[in-house]
C-alpha cells in the first residue's frame, strides 16, 4: 500500500498514525522543511526507513539528512529503477537486520558477505558485478535504460559521464559468468535503449 | 610601447630644453664676445684720444724711447701704415707665461714734432676668453639648474595631480564583477576626476545588476529544471517498460531517452558553474593529490577501456594542495574524462603530477586546438562530439577560484593540459 501527502502537515498526522515500511521525503515542502518530519520521527522513535529525495544536493544537506535518521539520500533527478533497488535495499536492510540474501530462481547473492551462488556454487564476481546483478534483478521484467544502468554503477561520477559504452562491458561479463555457472540466460538486450532481466 | 603619462609630457619638455640650449648656447657665445670686442674696441680708441688730448701736446722725440720703454701696452713706432686708423687682431708671443696670446690691437697715425709716427695700442685678449668661458660655464649651470628644477616641480605637480586618477584606476583594477565589494572612490576638488568617478560608480553599479540578475536566472532555471526534468525522466522509464511500439517509436523513444540523460547532466553541470560563482564551495582542505588521483582511478581505468586506452601515471609522492575537496575532485573527474572522451582508440592518457603542476595529456586530433576558445562555455572544436561544452568551462572556473593557471598546449601528437599550482 502507498499514501501520499503533499504537505509536512499531513505527513506528521500519518506517521504518528501508521507504520510504514519506508518513506519519501522531499525536502522542500510547501509548509515546512522535510527535516522536521526527520525530527519528528526520532521523536516518536519510530525506525521506518526514510528515503530523502530532493534538489538539493550539496554535501551539507547530506549529512545533515543522514545524520538526522534517513536511510538514503537521492538527489533529482533520477531513474525510477533507481529508486526501486534503494527501497528494496532499505527494506531489505530493515527486515533482515543487515543479514540478508536474494534469492532469485538458481541464484542466491549475499549483499553482505557479498558472495553470488549459483545452483548452490559460488562464483568469482567483482563487487561492481554484484552491484549490476541486484540492480537488474531487482528491476525484473522492466527494461533499464543504459544511462540508468551507468549512472547506478558510477554513483556520484554519473553526472560527468556522457558515454556509458562501459555499461556494455560490465553486461558482457556478467552474462558470460553466468552462463558459464550453468545459470539461464536473463539479461536480454533491448536494442537502443538499454538491458532487461527477464523472468520467463 | 605603454609609458606613462608624465613620462610623455616630460619628454616633450626635455626635448625643447635640450634644443634650446644647443641652439642658445654659441649664440650667446658669440653675442657675448662681439660685444665684448665692440667694448675693448671702443676702449682702444677712448685710450688713443685720451693720448692725443693729454699726452701728445707735450711728446718730444726724445722722449719717445722712454715712452716705450716704460709703457707695454701702448707703444710708439715708426711710421709703417697709410694714415688712417686700424683695429685688428695680433697675436704676441709673452715671454712670462711662455706662449702667445690674442691681442686687439689699434694703429693710428700721429705726429710728433713733425715727424710722423705710428700709435699702436693693444689690449690683451686672454681674460676675455677666461671671462666668456666662465659665463658660458655659468650659463650652462643656471640653464641646468632651471631645467632639473622644473623637471623635478612637473613631476611633484603631476604625481599629486593624478593621485586621485590613480586611485581611481587601482580600485578598477582591483574589481571583480563576481565578488561583493564595491570600489569606493575618494571625492577629489578636480572636476574632470569627479566626473570619471561618478560615470564609473555608474557603470558598475548598473554591471553589477546585470550580472546579478543574469546569474540568479541562471540559478534559477537550473534548479527549478530538476523537478521537471525528474518528472521527465520517470515518464521516459514508465513508457520504455511498455513493450508494444513499432520500431518508428522506439527509435523516437532511444532518442529522447538520450536527450533527457543529456539534459539532466548538462542541467547540474551549469548548476555546479553558477554555484561555484555564489563562493558556495570556498571552505578549504589540504588534499592530497596523489589519493584523489587514485580513488577514482578505477572508475577512469573501465571508461578508459571502451577505447582500449592506455593510462600511465607518473605521480611524485605526497603532493599536497589546498582546495575545496569536492572542487577537486571534479577538476581532476572532469580533467580525465576530458582526456578519455577526446581520445582516439588504442591511444594513451598520461597524467604527470609533480610538486606544483599536474598535467593530462592525451592522443587525440592530430591538430591543436584554438587555445584562447577553448575554456569558453559551448565552445566545442567538433560539435559532432557528445561532451556538453561546459567540461572545461568547469575546470577553468576551479582552477580561477583556486588562484591556478590552467594551459593547453599541444606537442608530439599529444594535448596536455596542464595546471601549475
Amino acid at each position: 500500500m502507498c499514501e501520499l501527502v503533499i504537505n509536512a502537515k499531513s505527513a506528521i498526522d500519518k506517521i504518528s498514525t501508521y507504520d510504514y515500511d519506508c518513506i519519501l521525503l522531499d525536502l522542500m515542502l510547501p509548509d515546512g522543511n522535510g527535516f522536521e518530519i526527520l525530527k519528528e520521527l526520532k521523536r516518536q522513535n519510530k525506525t521506518e526507513g526514510v528515503i530523502i529525495i530532493s534538489a538539493k544536493e550539496t554535501l551539507e544537506t547530506r549529512i545533515e539528512g543522514l545524520q538526522l535518521g534517513a536511510d538514503d539520500y537521492l538527489t533529482k533527478p533520477f531513474h525510477l529503477s533507481e529508486l526501486l533497488v534503494r527501497i528494496q535495499a532499505l527494506i531489505r536492510r530493515k527486515n533482515f537486520k543487515g543479514n540478508n540474501v536474494v534469492a532469485h530462481n538458481e541464484i542466491e547473492i549475499n549483499t553482505l558477505s557479498k558472495t553470488v551462488k549459483v545452483k548452490g556454487s559460488k562464483i568469482d564476481i567483482t563487487k561492481k558485478e554484484i552491484d549490476l546483478l541486484l540492480y537488474l534483478i531487482g528491476n525484473e521484467n522492466r527494461v533499464l535504460s543504459k544511462s540508468a544502468i551507468a549512472e547506478h554503477l558510477s554513483g556520484d561520477m554519473a553526472d560527468m559521464l556522457d558515454n556509458h559504452d562501459f555499461v556494455y562491458a560490465h553486461i558482457k561479463n556478467l552474462k558470460n559468468k553466468l552462463k558459464d555457472a550453468g545459470c539461464s540466460d536473463y539479461i536480454k538486450t533491448v536494442y537502443g535503449l538499454g538491458y532487461k532481466w527477464q523472468n520467463e | 610601447m605603454n609609458k606613462k603619462l608624465l613620462h610623455k609630457t616630460s619628454t616633450v619638455y626635455l626635448l625643447f630644453s635640450v634644443m634650446l640650449l644647443i641652439v642658445s648656447a654659441p649664440l650667446f657665445y658669440y653675442i657675448t664676445e662681439r660685444l665684448y670686442i665692440e667694448e675693448t674696441d671702443e676702449t682702444l680708441i677712448l685710450h688713443k684720444n685720451e693720448f692725443l688730448k693729454y699726452s701728445l701736446p707735450t711728446l718730444t722725440t726724445a722722449e719717445i724711447q722712454n715712452w716705450n720703454k716704460y709703457n707695454r701696452n701702448i707703444k710708439i713706432e715708426r711710421f709703417n701704415n697709410s694714415g688712417k686708423d686700424t683695429i685688428f687682431y695680433k697675436s704676441y708671443y709673452d715671454a712670462l707665461d711662455a706662449e702667445t696670446e690674442p691681442y686687439r690691437e689699434l694703429n693710428a697715425s700721429i705726429l710728433i714734432d713733425g715727424n710722423p709716427y705710428t700709435y699702436s695700442a693693444r689690449i690683451n685678449l686672454v681674460e676675455t676668453e677666461d671671462l666668456m668661458k666662465s659665463i658660458a660655464i655659468l650659463f650652462l649651470v643656471i640653464i641646468s639648474l632651471l631645467l632639473v628644477g622644473l623637471f623635478a616641480i612637473t613631476k611633484r605637480l603631476s604625481i599629486n595631480l593624478w593621485k586621485p586618477f590613480n586611485e581611481t584606476l587601482n580600485q578598477i583594477e582591483k574589481f571583480e564583477i563576481d565578488k561583493s565589494d564595491q570600489p569606493k572612490f575618494i571625492e577629489t576638488n578636480i572636476e574632470e576626476f569627479n566626473r570619471l568617478n561618478k560615470s564609473i560608480e555608474k557603470l558598475i553599479k548598473k554591471n553589477t545588476s546585470i550580472y546579478h540578475s543574469q546569474r540568479e536566472f541562471i540559478e534559477n532555471a537550473a534548479h527549478e529544471l530538476q523537478t521537471p526534468l525528474a518528472v521527465f525522466q520517470a515518464k521516459i522509464d514508465t513508457l520504455i517498460q511498455s513493450s508494444d511500439f513499432t520500431q518508428e517509436q522506439y527509435k523516437l523513444l532511444i532518442s529522447l531517452n538520450d536527450s533527457v540523460s543529456r539534459l539532466n547532466r548538462l542541467n547540474k553541470n551549469l548548476l555546479l558553474l553558477s554555484k561555484m560563482e555564489y563562493d558556495i564551495y570556498n571552505e578549504k582542505q589540504t588534499i592530497n593529490l596523489n589519493e584523489a588521483i587514485e580513488k577514482h582511478f578505477d572508475f577512469f581505468t573501465e571508461q578508459a577501456k571502451a577505447k582500449n586506452l592506455i593510462i600511465k601515471t607518473e605521480m611524485k609522492e605526497a603532493v599536497a594542495i589546498k582546495s575545496n575537496p569536492v572542487l577537486a575532485e571534479i577538476l581532476i573527474s572532469n580533467l580525465f574524462l576530458n582526456a578519455i572522451r577526446h581520445n582516439v582508440n588504442d591511444g594513451q592518457v598520461l597524467v604527470t603530477l609533480s610538486n606544483h603542476s599536474l598535467t593530462f595529456s592525451n592522443t587525440g586530433q592530430s591538430q591543436t586546438l584554438v587555445a584562447n576558445k577553448l575554456f569558453n562555455r559551448f565552445s566545442k572544436f567538433n560539435p559532432s562530439e557528445q561532451g556538453n561544452g561546459l567540461g572545461l568551462a568547469i575546470i577553468k572556473k576551479i582552477a580561477d577560484l583556486n588562484n591556478w593557471k590552467i594551459s593547453y598546449s599541444f606537442a608530439n601528437n599529444l594535448h596536455s593540459f596542464s595546471l601549475a599550482f
